[in-house]
């Protein structure tokens, strides 16, 4: 199959035009190929470590449309199989997560110890198999790149990928600022979310990344906080956002930006300084002794954080972790938990909570702005009168190649980078997503 | 020496909640919480378990005191809410009711509830369904919800799920 990426971005950057055609969103053979060509033909992300965190765990998940199970064997060992059964092709591990030494396929239990391998296909003595079955492996079919970046578990299910480092890139020292809040690592906190939207997934993609909607889609939600500002009681939460006015209409001066990466990896950040309003800032002097007084700022700001195409962690109003998972064109799945330091206290544990669950949950003051606003998106993108969107043109004179010097105080290099007032609300560094999409899409042979 | 808490008065208490939600009606609604009221949707940490603890563990909804429910309220009819604009047509149906548990000023509730939700802007209707478990209060003349846990059984979420919906 092949796509003309050119049909759906035009990127001309000499002339400052860069413009997305609105079937990128609706297209079913778009979506067909972005299965084929991201989603199932290079790293994705699969999970934390800590999903798993005994000999014989499991946990369950999926790479584009196809089933994953990774896997820890008796030695602690990590690995990711297709989660099907060779024999009737059956989904083997049935739950998001558990133990199991053994896994038997409900159907005709054929069984897989926990690296993998076939314990026993049931009655194979009198099963009248050719030797040419009998030659064959039973096994898990393995996924064929598996690696572990500082506890986030990457798969891909090509071969023909670049090492996950060098995929990840620069991009991984914003992973590190997410690992290195404990010395013992992040973990998520009991209780997954998941919800839907009607809409394409590379909505979420971009509205984590979009400081432009915040004070237009967050009205109701800026309102509370502004209520809540005015008590002292204990039964509000305290928000990050006290005493950070980066987002304000009337705040001067730098307040943050965005950073974009190889391969489709973005960060948008905010300046939120050392608050009390954080659940970190209990360990604010111990992470400057131990990793600099740069990397621990860097910890406290603002920061959304996407590891193209799947995986985003946002550190805003709390921290969360988010899988996009496309089911078609207009339905989209989102997998969703409160990432967290291991070993924080009660009350840093508490208030993190307290505060993702507002804004984070679909069930709370924020999110459903945003995922409605997806919905209405996905219906206007039936609009072919002018197919060009004009969202992507925000920020095209403020871009420059490389960092700045925020970066430079944790040694970051990006790609580009843009410094930010709280009204230019940066969207060129959607173009780090399409210009990867492009690349991946339009090799197409 | 007063009688105990009836199921008659507990389905009374119930029914008209569910009424004030369906009808719009948030200040009657809310006043029929304790202040301190605890108002409670756990997530779920497994296909058979939810979570139990909510400080170290994620709810769908957790709120200690009734003015976190007056937010919610100030959102939902504000109008500055794309996703609560315009308003879901909503009808609760609660049934099962059981006092499990009573003295002359506490009440313990349980019963099962449906919302079936017709969300008008995009032309879809959904149900949910899910448990509650109650602790209400005498407060003089009046008995007060001063515990709702709600326990949501279809929590894969389309789009939104509002206080409204549960």
């Amino acid at each position: 199959m092949t796509i003309d990426v050119s049909a759906y971005v035009d990127d001309r950057p000499d002339e400052g035009i860069f413009r997305v055609n609105r079937a990128i969103f609706t297209d079913e053979q778009v979506f067909e190929a972005e299965m084929a060509r991201i989603f199932e033909g290079g790293w994705v992300f699969l999970g934390l470590e800590a999903q798993a965190p005994a000999p014989h765990d499991f946990f369950t998940t999926f790479a584009g449309r196809v089933p994953i199970l990774v896997q820890r064997d008796g030695e602690g060992t990590f690995r990711a199989f297709v989660n099907s059964c060779p024999h009737k092709g059956a989904r083997l591990a049935q739950t998001q997560a558990g133990n199991a030494r053994l896994h038997v396929c409900p159907y005709h239990s054929w069984s897989f110890d926990s690296a993998g391998r076939s314990k026993a296909v049931k009655w194979q003595k009198a099963g009248c198999y050719s030797a040419a079955f009998d030659q064959q492996d039973h096994g898990l079919a393995a996924v064929p790149c598996f690696a572990n970046y500082r506890g986030f578990l990457f798969g891909s299910l090509s071969a023909d990928v670049p090492p996950l480092a060098e995929y990840l890139g620069e991009a991984a020292k914003l992973l590190d600022l997410v690992a290195d809040q404990s010395e013992e690592g992040a973990e998520l906190v009991p209780g997954q979310v998941t919800f839907t939207y009607q809409a394409n997934w590379k909505l979420q993609l971009e509205n984590c990344s979009d400081a432009y909607h915040f004070t237009s889609a967050h009205p109701s939600y800026i309102r509370v906080l502004e209520r809540r500002q005015q008590e002292t009681s204990g039964e509000v939460v305290a928000s990050v956002w006290e005493n950070s006015d980066y987002w304000k209409e009337e705040t001067q001066g730098i307040g943050g930006g965005s950073y974009s990466f190889p391969n489709g990896h973005v960060l948008n950040w905010g300046v939120f300084g050392i608050t009390p309003a954080i659940p970190l800032y209990e360990s604010a002097a111990v992470l400057a002794e131990r990793h600099g007084e740069g990397k621990r700022d860097w910890m406290f700001n603002m920061r959304n954080l996407t590891i193209f195409p799947n995986l985003q962690v946002a550190e805003n109003a709390s921290s969360q972790l988010r899988v996009i998972r496309p089911i078609s064109p207009g339905l989209t799945e989102m997998r969703t938990w409160c990432i967290a330091p291991k070993g924080e206290s009660d009350a840093a544990r508490r208030q993190r909570i307290r505060q993702y669950e507002d804004f984070f949950n679909p069930t709370g003051m924020a999110t459903p702005d945003d995922t409605v606003s997806y919905e209405n998106c996905q219906i206007g993108f039936a609009g072919t009168v002018d197919p060009w969107l004009q969202g992507y043109a925000r920020g095209m004179t403020a871009s420059v190649e490389g960092g700045n010097r925020f970066s430079d105080r944790i040694g970051l290099n990006p790609a580009r980078s843009v410094l930010a007032d709280s009204q230019l609300c940066d969207e060129t560094l959607y173009h780090a997503y399409y210009r990867a999409w492009a690349e991946r899409m339009g090799d197409a042979a | 020496m007063t009688a105990p808490f009836t199921r008659a008065q507990a389905e009374d208490l119930l029914f008209r909640e569910a009424l004030m939600i369906d009808t719009r009606r948030y200040d009657a609604w809310l006043a029929m919480f304790t202040p301190d009221v605890e108002f409670w949707m756990p997530a779920w940490r497994s296909e058979t378990e939810t979570t139990t603890d909510p400080d170290r563990e994620l709810s769908l909804i957790y709120y200690k005191g009734r003015r976190n429910l007056e937010d919610r309220v100030m959102r939902l009819t504000s109008g500055l809410s794309t996703a609560s604009t315009p308003p879901p047509r909503v009808a609760h149906v609660v049934s099962n009711v059981l006092v499990t548990a009573a003295d002359a000023d506490m009440a313990q509730v349980s019963a099962v509830f449906t919302c079936h939700r017709f969300d008008v802007r995009m032309n879809r209707a959904e149900c949910f369904f899910g448990r509650y478990e109650y602790t209400l209060r005498r407060e003089g003349a009046d008995w007060l919800i001063a515990r709702k846990k709600i326990t949501l059984l279809n929590d894969t979420i389309p789009t939104v799920v509002d206080i409204t919906s549960i």
